[in-house]
């Protein structure tokens, strides 16, 4: 069983390394023209350069406080909407059209008129971010505490328990694991949010610096723009798998 | 001194559809009595009235006299399906009674502490339902149904859900722990060895509409054995009974079929 565990490990990492050589030696060898593609050697020297010169900090900076107003924003939001729209039907009625609306188009395509609005610096790209999160955010919460089971609402009448009592103690931690799965979503999208909102007009912030690396022919710095990217991405989707095993350890075993 | 249950023409209609007509029943404090009945001839609905879940549509229940209005902390409901809250221990879910009542100090956590103790559960209040076998999580349903200390203790097929072992225990483990409380029970099952095993008296109820056909007294010793089930006397009274609502059973399970 835990040799098992092991062996997949194994394989993940294997997969990795053996991708990332084979990468190296695609560029190096075939492509071999610095115009096309960059090898992981010269991303990661890239990456150390830029974090020498300070520059990488200041996209980093301005990108992480574009994701991180817009994403608590929407969150905020999205969980109030949802529990609005769970206990009003009237309310539910009239935002579920839009809701449904806004999370089927690609509202990022809206970024240009943002960036006419609010201006070239942080806000236009905030309200992408929000724009990209509130929706699964506001879909989760709801539909979590519209399957809250009947039969555990039941059960807690049973001992008389007021609504507010039955709010707290059944259709929140019941609809907990759903709202979480909507903000982990929203990771994703976000990180989508604040780059190409950047790569449609901005000063700063690692989606500047991916299309003025792309500008410049510099493979290897735009590289170092996505990888820092990736690796957000892929460190906040885990801590949030550590933040659900905490939280609703009852979901999985 | 007013009955301990007292039910007077009790009737219920889903809309078009008669559930239950005129039920009169009348309950001894310290009685044990089981409800059994074909699918379908409004048992469950029967005892979801005691327990103040569902509304009558006319007649009335009183307990020590008092008209039913609504749930209340002097009836303690068993479900069939164990309804325990997943991410709650089983200490916490056993305390949920007391909880919603406003009053979890630390003589409801003793008294819940030995009552889990009393239905086998000691070493395991800080388990997660999902790390129980079914057997346990309906200990748990049980423990958690006696912590508000009810004077009633209602019981839907609490035990339908288990093996046949298992439920044997647990109709053992039931008889243990009402010998030492002797809590007036009403226990709905669909089960005739379990009923008669059980109770001191069986109601037995027909369908369409769902109604009191028959109320038999059990006069089998106590405390009983699993033993007993084997005895001509037991197993007279299953066929008595099973005569009695063969013919419902049956055309309940046409139905259904169709």
């Amino acid at each position: 069983m835990f040799d098992r565990v092991r062996q997949n490990y194994m394989a993940g990492t294997l997969s990795v390394v053996g991708g990332l050589l084979f990468w190296e030696l695609v560029s190096r060898l075939l492509v071999a023209n610095a115009l096309f593609l960059a090898a992981p050697s010269q991303i990661v020297y890239a990456i150390y350069q830029l974090t020498i010169t300070g520059e990488m900090g200041r996209h980093v900076a301005i990108s992480s406080i574009e994701f991180a107003l817009g994403y608590v924003i929407a969150a905020v939001i999205g969980i109030a909407f949802g529990f609005g729209m769970a206990s009003n039907a009237r309310f539910k009625q009239a935002l579920q059209p839009w809701i449904s609306g806004f999370y089927a188009t690609p509202t990022i395509a809206l970024a240009p008129l943002f960036i006419l609005w609010l201006g070239i610096g942080i806000w236009s790209k905030v309200l992408v971010v929000i724009f990209l999160v509130l929706f699964p955010v506001t879909i989760n919460t709801e539909a979590g505490l519209r399957t809250t089971s009947e039969r555990l609402i039941e059960m807690l009448k049973s001992f008389g328990a007021s609504r507010s009592q039955i709010f707290f103690k059944v259709s929140l931690p019941s609809a907990l694991p759903f709202i979480l799965a909507g903000l982990k979503l929203g990771i994703g999208r976000g990180l989508i949010g604040v780059v190409v909102a950047e790569l449609f007009g901005s000063r700063a912030g690692l989606g500047r610096l991916i299309s003025q690396s792309a500008d410049a022919f510099n493979m290897p710095e735009l590289f170092a723009g996505v990888i820092v990217l990736a690796v957000a991405g892929i460190a906040m989707t885990a801590g949030f798998g550590w933040l659900e095993k905490r939280l609703v350890p009852w979901t999985k075993d | 001194m007013p009955r301990k249950v007292e039910i007077t023409s009790l009737s219920k209609w889903f809309g078009e559809l008669e559930a239950l007509k005129q039920i009169d029943v009348a309950v001894e404090q310290g009685e044990f009595i089981a409800v059994v009945g074909p699918s379908g001839c409004g048992k469950t609905t029967f005892l979801r009235m005691v327990a103040g879940l569902e509304p009558a549509t006319s007649g009335t229940i009183l307990i020590d006299g008092q008209p039913l209005r609504g749930p209340g902390n002097n009836r303690g409901f068993v479900f069939q399906n164990d309804s325990l809250l997943p991410w709650r221990t089983v200490l916490s879910n056993a305390l949920i009674g007391p909880e919603v009542a406003g009053s979890v100090g630390p003589v409801e956590r003793q008294r819940t502490l030995e009552l889990l103790k009393l239905v086998g559960l000691s070493g395991f209040e800080d388990y997660y339902p999902r790390q129980l076998s079914g057997g346990m999580r309906q200990r748990v349903n049980l423990a958690r149904a006696l912590a508000i200390d009810p004077d009633v203790l209602l019981m839907d097929e609490p035990f339908a859900s288990l093996d046949a072992q298992t439920r044997e225990i647990m109709q053992t483990e039931l008889l243990r722990i009402w010998e030492q409380g002797h809590k007036t029970v009403l226990f709905v099952t669909h089960q005739i060895d379990e009923a008669v095993f059980l109770s001191d008296r069986v109601l037995v109820f027909a369908r369409r509409p769902g109604r009191l056909q028959e109320n038999i007294e059990i006069k089998l010793p106590r405390p009983r054995s699993l033993a007993l089930k084997r005895t001509p006397e037991f197993i007279a009274y299953v066929d008595r009974i099973w005569t009695m609502i063969e013919h419902d059973v049956r055309t309940a399970v046409l139905d259904e079929h169709v």
